[in-house]
């Protein structure tokens, strides 16, 4: 890798903005993304016309979908591309923008993340499988979930915290698919999908969209933008899946070497960090992360949690947004709005869900492939 | 004796037809695309039958099920075979709780249409 991020020109955070996500209903998906476009503008005080360039983050709407929703903006001309990278969809957008912004190309970028539930369509590799069919994303993680809980000697209901605590902090989130907290007993008397693993425990895919607008110093002052609301993007990194030995899962070792790369990009440790807003889809998902991005030995990510560590107001708030679980996860959408989330965090404009003090923030999102995306953000 | 579901995958022995690279990598199934550890490809790729031994990494019962085709409940396993690719797929159902770690071996079911299917088993 000849350059990092942090070796380009600064890029900054400059306006974030939503779409609530919410259950699959009749709103156009251009409804969606424009309303949080124009939030995120507001937010940074900008007109359209100063955006350069945007990435369209989508992963189940089909081809070409980003001009006849960014036309009733005005059509500016700028250039558009679409992103889809699965679950990492949006995060994959915002680093392209990020890189376009730091390479110097635009002075002002947008990445909006935009979906709506539909079905999944992978053309086949020309190799069969046994019986892929059969094995759904829960039951790959379910599968994950009884072999973490066999290797670390940990209960069920103890992985399920992890369900509990989202669904508190997605409470307080008005954004959020799921805005209800719930009780262990709850989570653990729901439906279950495969092994222990309840409809509580699992993201309630929706739709909705979120984008976020970075900028560069020249176009900060250009524009005459807020720089005390600005947020650093201090890393970026981006890896995909190798080959590991048996047994040695992509889920955990891919998350371990792109979080290093990241916090080695962004000079800082695992311990510095504020806000962690991950890739939660399955409660089992939040250990195996938090623990191979260094908050903890592996198989010690229970204790954390049961102490307290990972709530807002804790070491390091883990999912404040609520997370996957109950903030929810409209693929597209769900990587820039974890953005979203670490900019109110780091801008203390989060409200009931404020950790207070936040001064850095992670967010990790992978995708089926798998890929893997870490971003770090600082408060300037 | 019955046809095989997927007799591009295994044989009639219940051993599985996985492929192994010149640079030693081990794979199922067999391809020819190219080699994920090295990248080579077509004549650098052979067949090799793997024995259809493994350890289970884990299992689980899935509830509930999109494709009504596939009825729930049934049961997954994940095993490392002895060779070294790992596979998922299903367990002979009904599938008795299975420590991590049981010897597994694949084997032959009936399914629809008069065919058989693979699944694995703990190894007797």
């Amino acid at each position: 890798m000849a350059r990092t991020l942090k070796d380009l020109r600064p890029v900054y955070i400059v306006g974030i903005g939503w779409h609530p996500y919410q259950n699959p209903g009749p709103t156009p998906y251009v409804t969606l993304g424009v309303t949080a476009i124009r939030a995120a503008l507001a937010d940074a005080a900008i007109e359209w016309p100063a955006v350069e360039s945007a990435y369209v983050a989508t992963a189940l709407l089909g081809m070409a979908v980003g001009r006849p929703m960014l036309r009733h903006l005005g059509a500016t001309g700028l250039p558009i591309a679409h992103i889809e990278n699965a679950s990492a969809s949006g995060s994959t957008a915002f680093r392209q923008a990020c890189i376009e912004v730091a390479s110097g190309i635009s002075d002002v970028a947008l990445a909006v993340g935009v979906d709506k539930r539909n079905p999944v369509r992978r053309e086949s590799t020309g190799i069969d499988a046994l019986a892929e069919d059969a094995i759904a994303q829960f039951t790959h993680f379910s599968l994950l979930t009884n072999e973490y809980a066999h290797r670390h000697g940990v209960s069920f209901e103890d992985i399920a915290r992890v369900a509990v605590k989202n669904h508190r902090n997605g409470a307080k989130n008005r954004n959020a698919q799921r805005q209800k907290e719930r009780t262990l007993d709850e989570v653990l008397g729901g439906k279950r999908v495969a092994g222990s693993l309840t409809a509580l425990q699992c993201t309630p895919v929706g739709e909705g969209a979120a984008a976020a607008i970075v900028a560069s110093e020249d176009g900060i002052r250009r524009l005459g933008l807020d720089a005390s609301r600005a947020i650093r993007v201090a890393g970026s990194t981006a890896r995909s899946e190798r080959v590991y030995p048996a047994g040695q899962g992509f889920d955990a070792v891919l998350t371990k070497e792109t979080a290093g790369l990241a916090l080695q990009e962004a000079q800082i440790s695992a311990r510095d960090l504020d806000i962690i807003e991950l890739h939660d889809a399955f409660t089992v998902e939040e250990l195996h992360y938090i623990e191979n991005i260094g908050l903890c030995p592996e198989g010690q990510g229970v204790h954390l949690l049961k102490e307290g560590a990972l709530e807002i107001g804790g070491r390091c708030a883990v999912n404040p947004s609520g997370g996957l679980i109950a903030m929810g996860h409209p693929i597209g959408p769900t990587g820039v709005g974890q953005i979203g989330e670490i900019v109110l965090q780091l801008r203390g404009e989060a409200g009931a869900r404020q950790h207070r003090g936040a001064r850095t923030g992670l967010a990790h999102m992978v995708g089926v492939g798998a890929v893997c995306y870490i971003h770090l953000l600082q408060k300037a | 004796m019955d046809a095989l579901l997927k007799p591009s995958l295994y044989t009639p022995a219940a051993t599985l037809l996985g492929g192994r690279c010149a640079c030693g990598h081990v794979f199922y199934p067999m391809q020819t695309h190219g080699c994920e550890v090295c990248g080579r490809h077509g004549g650098d790729l052979q067949p090799m039958t793997l024995s259809g031994r493994g350890t289970l990494l884990s299992s689980t019962v899935v509830h509930l099920h999109a494709d009504k085709a596939r009825p729930a409940p049934f049961s997954i396993g994940k095993i490392a075979l002895e060779e070294g690719p790992v596979v998922r797929t299903l367990l002979v159902d009904p599938a008795p709780s299975i420590a991590p770690g049981t010897a597994m071996k694949a084997t032959l079911v009936p399914v629809e249409d008069g065919k058989r299917d693979l699944r694995f088993a703990p190894e007797r």
